[in-house]
């Protein structure tokens, strides 16, 4: 099923259906230089990127049980920057053989007021942490590697505790819906980051134990 | 002889295969006929046109085959040097030698070695396979020209340096030895470990694992719902310390009653269901986070269509 493009189709609202595909790893703490030094070598040549972001994850729950989840990001290094919204479905389960983690994906950018607006809508916060670290890009293929960190006190940013001794690494692409080969591009990705990360499709509704 | 589909086809092989270099000495299309006669009389000879075609085909291809000599001679002169150059720089400045500089000669010489294959895999080159190389005169006394031509590398033309020079493939004696001598140096490699490198590697190996799965799950558990991140979990390690939250947490989606910043008063009264777990929270609440107390149960209903989200 391929989403046709905007300008083909007369423009009655609504986006093209964006799916992420995500593989996900860690690294430890020791390790993460090397890591870094392979990103910066395979990645596009660019200035590294670091980021500090807070996200804060809504949960609306709705009579049928499944709580409907919102992300909301903002920048602390930029902080007049718009935050970010964003959406993520159930991963699609069909493809036993696809390499990558794929789910739909929405992401606006929203003003400031977006904590208020999302309390009026009837969303409640769940759970928020901090996020910093790097980020890299390959073509379409985003790498970021990040350090979270569990906010001790609601709202305060700077009072914070690392939750493992491990950065996360994720490889994500953000495509419209149907193009497999992104798989594959991100699988060739990940091999080479062995033996450093083992970058695989981690399935979240497994964790939950 | 080539069994062409077409008849006019059946008569140019004829003339390819058993005549080119006679016509190229004599250039006599006559004389080619005659002989093609006499070779192969239950075939009709070419018609003249067919060999004027045929004529023009090979000069094409003749001149075809000299450019891609000419360079083929080039490139693999460029190879020469740089191999010149490199052996030099092996030999005298080995001192000042760098590693990246190695590479560096090593990336020159296989860029030239791609370019060569490529040139070679050009449409426009002629296959080589269909020409013979036949030496017409070999003589054991020193040739001045040719010791000049390959700077006094090559100075005699006889019979002993022929089979060597002259070779398209390589001597299968000579073969089937560098090739048992690799296998046997691998395999010598692979069943005797060395002990030094080998007790070194495998130290290295297996003293910094680079990840750990525990910490990957832990990591994308907390990132995909919250694991660990529960504001009303105290700071610590991920382990549940409240009893009372651990099924929460792990029983699917929940919501927490949450007191965002501190005006926890405006959600009171939405009325509608609620949440069953939400009966036992309040007074499960640890104080540590000096939050107010919790006798007021806010009941959070979503705002579907039929509920007006401002009547409270």
């Amino acid at each position: 099923m391929e989403a046709p493009p905007v300008t083909v189709m007369p423009v009655t609202g609504g986006t093209i259906n964006m799916m992420e595909y995500l593989l996900q790893g860690s690294v430890l703490d020791q390790a993460l230089e090397s890591l870094l030094h392979r990103l910066r070598g395979l990645c596009d040549n660019m200035e590294p990127e670091t980021f500090t972001d807070h996200e804060l994850v809504y949960l609306l729950k709705g009579q049928q049980g499944n709580p409907f989840i919102l992300r909301a990001r903002r920048s602390l290094s930029h902080p007049t920057s718009p935050w970010h919204l964003r959406y993520l479905g159930q991963p699609e389960v069909g493809d036993k053989s696809r390499h990558a983690l794929v789910r739909n994906c929405v992401d606006v950018a929203a003003s400031h007021s977006l904590p208020e607006f999302l309390n009026e809508m009837g969303f409640r916060m769940d759970h928020e942490f901090v996020a910093n670290g790097h980020i890299f890009r390959k073509g379409a293929m985003k790498v970021v590697v990040s350090k979270l960190s569990r906010i001790l006190v609601p709202g305060n940013t700077e009072n914070t505790e690392r939750l493992s001794l491990s950065f996360l690494v994720e490889l994500s692409v953000t495509a419209p819906a149907g193009q497999d080969t992104v798989s594959e591009d991100m699988r060739s990705f990940a091999e080479q980051l062995k033996p450093l990360v083992h970058l695989e499709k981690i399935d979240p509704s497994k964790q939950r134990h | 002889m080539s069994q062409g589909a077409n008849e006019n086809l059946d008569y140019m092989w004829v003339c390819v295969d058993i005549l080119p270099q006679y016509v190229e000495e004599s250039e006599d299309v006559g004389a080619v006929l005659r002989i093609a006669k006499k070779k192969k009389s239950k075939q009709r000879a070419c018609t003249a046109r067919e060999i004027t075609m045929w004529g023009q085909h090979s000069q094409r291809e003749e001149k075809q085959l000299e450019a891609a000599v000419e360079s083929l001679i080039s490139r693999v002169a460029h190879v020469k040097n740089a191999l010149h150059s490199f052996i030099y720089k092996l030999e005298n400045e080995y001192e000042r030698l760098t590693w990246p500089s190695v590479l560096d000669n090593f990336a020159l010489l296989s860029g030239q070695l791609n370019t060569i294959n490529k040139l070679l895999k050009n449409e426009k080159t002629p296959s080589f396979r269909n020409q013979v190389i036949i030496p017409l005169l070999l003589s054991p006394d020193r040739d001045e020209d040719l010791a000049k031509l390959t700077e006094q590398r090559v100075p005699v033309f006889s019979h002993e340096i022929v089979p060597d020079y002259l070779r398209t493939k390589p001597d299968p004696e000579k073969q089937i030895q560098t090739l048992n001598k690799l296998c046997s140096n691998l395999l010598e490699k692979l069943n005797n470990p060395r002990d030094e490198r080998d007790a070194e590697s495998a130290a290295i190996r297996q003293n910094k694992p680079s990840f750990n799965p525990a910490d990957t799950n832990a990591l994308v558990g907390a990132v995909a719902f919250g694991k660990g991140l529960s504001k009303c979990r105290p700071p610590g390690p991920v382990a549940p310390g409240h009893p009372g939250q651990g099924p929460m947490m792990s029983g699917g989606p929940t919501l927490q009653q949450v007191t965002i910043g501190g005006g926890s008063s405006q959600q009171a009264g939405m009325g509608g269901p609620v949440a069953p777990q939400q009966q036992g929270q309040p007074g499960r609440r640890p104080g540590d986070l000096g939050k107010m107390p919790s006798s007021i149960k806010t009941n959070i209903k979503s705002a579907s269509g039929s509920m007006h989200p401002y009547n409270r």
